[in-house]
């Protein structure tokens, strides 16, 4: 299981257990599941997703930021961030 | 009794602005709560953010970014001034206005052309009555400032400073320490202060790599600290204007007090001089 928080300046919009994160990254969608290597990338413009594992499949329009793993637990840092 | 329906009319005015203050107050407190609330939940994001510069930023890279460029000579700077929108809160406005004065004095002193950016109607107000030139005054920042908000204040700055056209930034905001103090400070912007650099304690996986990475966050986190301190500057508000508002209908109970005693003395006094002469007149039609 991931520890998934989803981080906007103005607040925590979620924070919990899934099994799997979709994020676009700034080249591409990058999938995360549980085990994971330590990554730190760039987010582009589009949405991200949570398994429905646990994440329920809630969904966050993202634009820039960053997305952090390490030790399976995911940090999605993101300026503007809303639920999708 | 003239004495007495004067004393009435005051008790009476008294009563209303402590009725008008003691709302103020609660209204203040709760928005306060709110506004509190905002600036708990800005810190998760602060602190991620100051986690991953932290563990990328590296002295060698520094040099890479006009946002880290530290300027030899500052020959022009930008101040930004955050005020309320609204008085009644004590010398909240006043003390941020105070520091904005030394600032300003201590960058004339030492020759710097200062652009003066100010938020708040009270500032703007100010420096309109002194008669000095600001570059730009913002009055439409509500009590929710948001993220957008701090990006269109901050942004031309910004890009004033890559551009190498103004050589540092600062920031007068109250910090919110807790709610009986936020007192006013100057915070230095731009050039970044970089944070401890952490050494990276895990081999990640970096896309696309620490320069690119590091170049896209550090405008995130200067818009972050002008949200920041827009959140501080509103919440501080609320704080310092309960205080304003509980000293004010404190000091009006303290009033309303004496003035019922001054009231009731002279009420009393009148009775005792009717009964007198009551009994004065009683005892002329006996005699």
């Amino acid at each position: 299981m991931l520890n998934v928080s989803v981080i906007s300046p103005e607040a925590v919009l979620y924070e919990g257990t899934t099994d799997s994160v979709v994020a676009p990254a700034f080249d591409g969608e990058v999938g995360i599941l549980t085990g994971h290597a330590p990554m730190m990338t760039l987010l582009g413009k589009g949405v991200l997703r949570l398994g429905g594992d646990g994440g329920s499949g809630q969904r966050f329009n993202v634009d820039g930021g960053f997305l952090q793993v390490v030790d399976n637990t995911v940090r999605v840092v993101t300026e503007k961030a809303s639920a999708a | 009794m003239a004495k007495g329906r004067e004393l009435k009319g005051r008790i009476k005015s008294v009563e209303n602005t402590r009725k008008i203050t003691r709302t103020m107050e609660m209204v203040a407190t709760s928005k306060m709560k709110r506004a509190q609330d905002r600036v708990a939940a800005a810190r998760p994001y602060a602190q991620a953010l100051r986690d991953v510069i932290a563990s990328l930023y590296s002295s060698e890279l520094a040099e890479q970014f006009p946002l880290l460029r530290q300027p030899t000579h500052v020959r022009r700077a930008a101040v930004l001034l955050m005020t309320a929108n609204r008085g009644l809160a004590g010398a909240f406005n006043a003390n941020l206005i105070k520091e904005a004065r030394a600032t300003l004095a201590r960058l004339d002193s030492e020759g710097v052309t200062v652009d003066l950016h100010v938020v708040g109607r009270k500032g703007a107000g100010y420096f309109r009555y002194v008669g000095r030139a600001v570059a730009s005054a913002r009055t439409d920042i509500g009590d929710r400032p948001s993220a957008e908000d701090a990006a269109s204040l901050i942004n031309d700055l910004t890009d004033a400073f890559a551009r190498g056209a103004i050589d540092a930034v600062y920031v007068i905001a109250p910090s919110f320490k807790s709610v009986l103090s936020s007192p006013p400070t100057t915070t230095q912007l731009l050039p970044v202060q970089p944070p401890e650099a952490g050494a990276l304690q895990r081999d990640y996986i970096l896309a696309p790599d620490a320069q690119a990475i590091l170049g896209a966050l550090l405008p995130l986190y200067v818009r972050n600290a002008v949200y920041r301190a827009l959140v501080e500057m509103t919440a501080a508000f609320y704080a310092s204007q309960r205080t304003a508002m509980k000293n004010a209908t404190d000091n009006a109970s303290d009033m309303l007090k004496i003035l019922g005693r001054t009231y009731n003395r002279a009420r009393q006094a009148t009775i005792t001089q009717e009964i007198a002469e009551i009994v004065g007149g009683a005892a002329a039609l006996q005699g």
